[in-house]
């Protein structure tokens, strides 16, 4: 692999970070849900790099589970967000402070 | 330390001592828990039980007098645990006296206390009580070691304490109790670190062990162990300034004063030293100051006495005057007269205040003296008993006193204190005073019954039934008059009996293997001539009472007579010397502020204080914590955020990371 | 190699549209872009199969779901209503942490080397695509998929279902419960009514 390993952790790393920020900052539940979709391409990124590396199909296999599982947790958080948002009149996570105390 | 182990007395079985030894607690047991059932019958159970033990003492006397190779008297081990700290009854010469005039002296007191408490409401406890005190006292001196010893010196004080303040629904009575008790803790406490310097130094309480190795201790320790010893006896014995509870103990009834309070449980300080002979005759500085203390007491008790009014209180201070002299004698190192005098001090003083007894019964409750008067006539009983008594305890030649009082004094100028001596003799002369002015007021003159207190100099009084003008004539129950007749006998003759012949008298001879031979230097003042001189200062106070009180004409004005005497003394005497008064404000004002401190300031402020700090404290932390909940997501992923990042910060830079 | 670092500006610069796009419509598309380079990047690792199943799975069906509930929430295009900020305080720390994390962890991972430590067994070699055995081909994922990976393959399947019935629960509609025995002697009240009804 002609790319140096550590470039892709670099990256990898400032995607999740990103995400992370995303997660921090913003107050639309929805870009939280796409900043935690953020977060988990950069690990599956660093799956594909090592497994590429190492030569060992495991590492994809586990990137394609990680895919699968993020695909479930983006329906299950969507469905939180609607029911949760269905009726309120701003859609903001700040909103939900019932764990207040 | 292991060592050989000393074992005072010749180490045996011997069952009738144990026996002597709980009759009475079961007698007190009995009248404790079958009380109500036995009613009367309480007094004859526990007189019985009492009388039991007196009989088992005589036939002990051979186990108790026996000499084996060096090994005096008769030991039986109770339980043994460790080597030193066995407990176990010695029976020597010296507790056999005791135990007799505890048993004896006892039986005779309790059967006048069953004419005596005769329908009181509860006369089954008194009986409990008074044989539990037997008990007690019993263990105190059969004990073989210091701390049965100690156990014994506290249940006697408890027993003071059950029966001084016998009828406890009378405020002074609960409160000379108390008073009484208190002291009496004082000496416990220096008893007790006495022993535990023994055990420090010895790693044994026998008194085997202690005596053996007197020499071991070095003189400061010795010093040390002997004033806490002496603190103690000086407790149990009211000697000054632990003195105070003694008249305050008259509150009791009669039987109690004349048992407890005169023959028995105030000698237990006289019997601790003369147990502790060794230590004693090793540290002189002990001695002298035991004799001093002892001295000073004597002489006060006996001014004190001059100016009391109640017969009782007289009594009391008498016999805190006469202890005194019996613990000048043991602390001197004049033992066997000592010990004298503890012996014919318990027949004559008994009798004296079983005498006041009929008096004070006869009367309905009358304790003044300035209210008695005339009385020869009507109760010559009562005359006869407290003349031979007076008569002994002022040391008359041929009385018994006269044989014990002397040998005191003349020990102490064989011991090598003049001071003392003179003490002594000027006190001898001050209670030939004191007493014969109790008889001459008492017995002489018109019965002032009828007179109004105010002219006699009291003080108002709640008025006595109007029938006790009437009640002079009735004439005690023979169980009450038997006693009383019983101990005059030993009052008069045992001192000549037992003592007449001084070294070879039986008395010296008895108690020659205790106390060892003293080879003492002849002092310049002879046996003979000290007696001659202590009968001059007697007459001496034998005339100047006469004169106040017996003669004509003092009797023909006696009522004024007595008025001008009350009226006219001085403060510090009524004051009882400020001891009372001092006491009160050293300790038991500290101790109220103490308290007042206590509730005032520390408990609300610094207690509660504290308690309420936790509780603000653990509040703010709350407060503070609740802060973080603020039920943002967002907040709380940052802090998800900050422990990963304090994670990859750690790897970077201590665990996997490239450095 | 040029490919790299042209995928990774992609994925940088869409990644951070994603997060501070107004409208979170514009998020999805650059979310989109993002999962897109991916997929490429992947091609370049040799994973073309996971590189479909990224656009299948990921673009094809999550971001779409994203876009349903977007209509569903609001009117789509315009900006959602928002409410007060009440943690405006949290940019300085979160940018702290953030980058310090992130400078952290580069400089940890800054010397690492490819050797493989000797738990993870090599299963194959690279070789062109589409023959069995080669590192990347369907067969050669598959083959793992469905013998050493079972386990987790099956678990994941659960999880799915799972997820399913938690959606269903979570946001479907609420039907009043009437008991069984109500319900029937209701139904049959009613027929028999028609029956009357219709026998006029």
């Amino acid at each position: 692999m002609p790319v140096a390993i550590g470039n892709y952790i670099a990256l990898s790393a400032v995607m999740f970070f990103l995400g992370v920020a995303g997660v921090l900052l913003r107050r639309n539940p929805l870009v939280t849900l796409m900043s935690i979709e953020l977060m988990f391409n950069a690990a599956n990124l660093l799956f594909m790099a090592f497994a590429r590396a190492w030569l060992a199909n495991a590492g994809q296999v586990f990137a394609f589970l990680v895919i699968t599982v993020a695909a479930a947790e983006a329906a299950i958080g969507l469905a939180i967000v609607v029911t949760t948002f269905r009726d309120e009149k701003n859609v903001d996570v700040d909103e939900i402070r019932l764990m207040r105390g | 330390m292991t060592g050989i182990h000393h074992v005072m007395g010749v180490d045996g079985s011997y069952p009738l001592l144990v026996a002597l030894w709980l009759l009475p607690l079961a007698g007190a047991i009995a009248c404790w828990v079958l009380g109500p059932q036995l009613k009367t019958a309480a007094g004859w159970l526990a007189g019985a039980v009492v009388a039991a033990s007196f009989v088992l003492a005589t036939l002990s006397w051979g186990a108790g007098t026996q000499n084996v190779a060096g090994a005096l008297g008769a030991h039986q081990a109770l339980l043994s645990w460790i080597p030193g700290f066995d407990f176990g009854l010695l029976l020597d010469p010296l507790s056999l006296l005791w135990t007799f005039v505890i048993t004896g002296v006892g039986f005779l007191i309790l059967f006048y206390s069953m004419g005596y408490m005769e329908g009181d409401r509860a006369y089954a406890r008194f009986f409990a009580y008074m044989s539990f005190f037997v008990f007690a006292m019993l263990t105190l001196v059969l004990s073989d070691n210091f701390v049965g010893l100690l156990i014994g010196w506290g249940l006697v004080g408890l027993a003071s304490y059950f029966l001084i303040g016998f009828w406890f629904d009378r405020p002074t009575a609960v409160a000379a109790a108390r008073k009484a008790f208190v002291m009496n803790v004082v000496g416990d406490v220096a008893i007790m670190f006495a022993i535990f310097a023994i055990v420090t130094k010895l790693h044994s309480t026998a008194f085997g062990d202690v005596f053996a190795s007197a020499g071991a201790f070095g003189p400061k320790l010795l010093f040390v162990i002997c004033i806490a010893l002496f603190i103690g006896a000086a407790a149990k014995s009211a000697q000054i300034p632990l003195h105070t509870w003694l008249p305050d103990a008259m509150e009791g009834p009669t039987p109690v004063s004349a048992l407890i309070h005169a023959a028995t449980m105030v000698t237990a300080g006289v019997y601790l030293i003369a147990r502790c002979a060794p230590l004693w005759s090793a540290s002189h500085d002990a001695a002298l100051l035991a004799g001093t203390i002892g001295g000073l007491t004597a002489i006060a008790g006996a001014i004190l006495g001059c100016v009391q009014w109640d017969i009782k209180r007289i009594l009391a201070y008498s016999t805190m005057s006469q202890i005194g002299y019996m613990i000048m004698g043991v602390g001197v190192g004049a033992y066997e007269g000592g010990v004298a005098h503890f012996f014919t001090h318990a027949f004559f003083k008994a009798q004296l205040f079983l005498a006041s007894g009929l008096i004070i019964h006869a009367l309905a409750n009358e304790q003044d003296v300035r209210k008695m008067g005339g009385l020869r006539k009507k109760m010559p009983l009562a005359f006869w008993a407290i003349l031979t008594g007076v008569l002994s305890i002022c040391g008359i030649p041929g009385f018994s006193g006269f044989f014990s009082k002397d040998r005191i004094i003349f020990g102490t100028l064989q011991h090598g204190h003049p001071w003392l001596y003179a003490v002594g003799i000027v006190t001898a002369g001050l209670t030939a005073y004191y007493m014969f002015r109790l008889l001459f007021i008492t017995f002489l003159g018109r019965y002032r019954g009828d007179v109004d207190p105010a002219e006699l100099g009291m003080r108002p009084q709640p008025t006595v039934t109007a029938d006790a003008a009437h009640a002079a004539h009735r004439t005690p129950a023979w169980i009450m008059g038997l006693p009383v007749a019983i101990l005059m006998v030993p009052t008069v003759a045992i001192g000549a009996a037992l003592m007449f012949g001084g070294e070879d008298s039986p008395w010296a001879r008895y108690f020659a293997p205790q106390f060892g031979a003293q080879t003492l230097p002849a002092p310049g003042i002879s046996e003979g001539m000290t007696s001659l001189i202590v009968l001059l200062f007697v007459i001496a106070g034998f005339a100047i009472a006469w004169w106040r009180y017996a003669a004509k004409a003092a009797q023909a004005d006696a009522v004024a007579r007595l008025r001008s005497e009350s009226v006219r003394m001085p403060a510090v005497l009524t004051n009882l010397f400020y001891f009372d008064a001092v006491i009160d404000l050293i300790f038991v004002r500290t101790s109220q502020l103490f308290g007042t401190l206590f509730e005032r300031v520390l408990d609300p402020h610094v207690i509660d204080g504290a308690v309420r700090e936790v509780t603000l404290v653990t509040r703010a932390a709350g407060a503070f914590v609740q802060a973080a909940e603020s039920g943002l997501v967002r907040a709380y992923a940052l802090i998800l955020a900050l422990g990963a990042a304090c994670f990859i910060v750690y790897y970077a830079f201590a665990a996997g990371g490239l450095h | 190699m040029i490919a790299f670092w042209v995928l990774g500006a992609i994925v940088i610069v869409s990644a951070v549209w994603t997060i501070t796009a107004r409208k979170p419509v514009y998020s999805v598309v650059a979310l989109l872009a993002n999962f897109a380079a991916l997929a490429v990047l992947y091609v370049t690792l040799s994973a073309e199969f996971l590189a479909v199943m990224q656009i299948i799975v990921y673009s094809g069906a999550i971001l779409v779901l994203f876009v349903f509930v977007i209509a569903l929430l609001s009117s789509g295009v315009a900006p959602f209503s928002a409410g007060p900020n009440r943690l405006k305080g949290i940019l300085v720390p979160a940018v702290v942490v953030v980058l310090a994390a992130l400078g952290f962890l580069i400089y940890a991972t800054a010397g690492v080397t490819a050797v493989a430590p000797g738990s993870v067994h090599t299963t194959s070699s690279v070789g062109p695509v589409g023959s069995a055995g080669v590192f990347g081909s369907v067969a050669d994922f598959g083959k793992a998929l469905f013998t050493v990976q079972l386990l987790p393959f099956e678990i994941t399947a659960l999880i799915l279902m799972v997820a399913v019935i938690g959606v269903v629960l979570l946001a479907g509609d609420r039907v009043p419960y009437v008991p069984t025995r109500k319900r029937a002697a209701e139904v049959e009240r009613s027929m028999r009514e028609a029956i009357l009804r219709g026998g006029e």
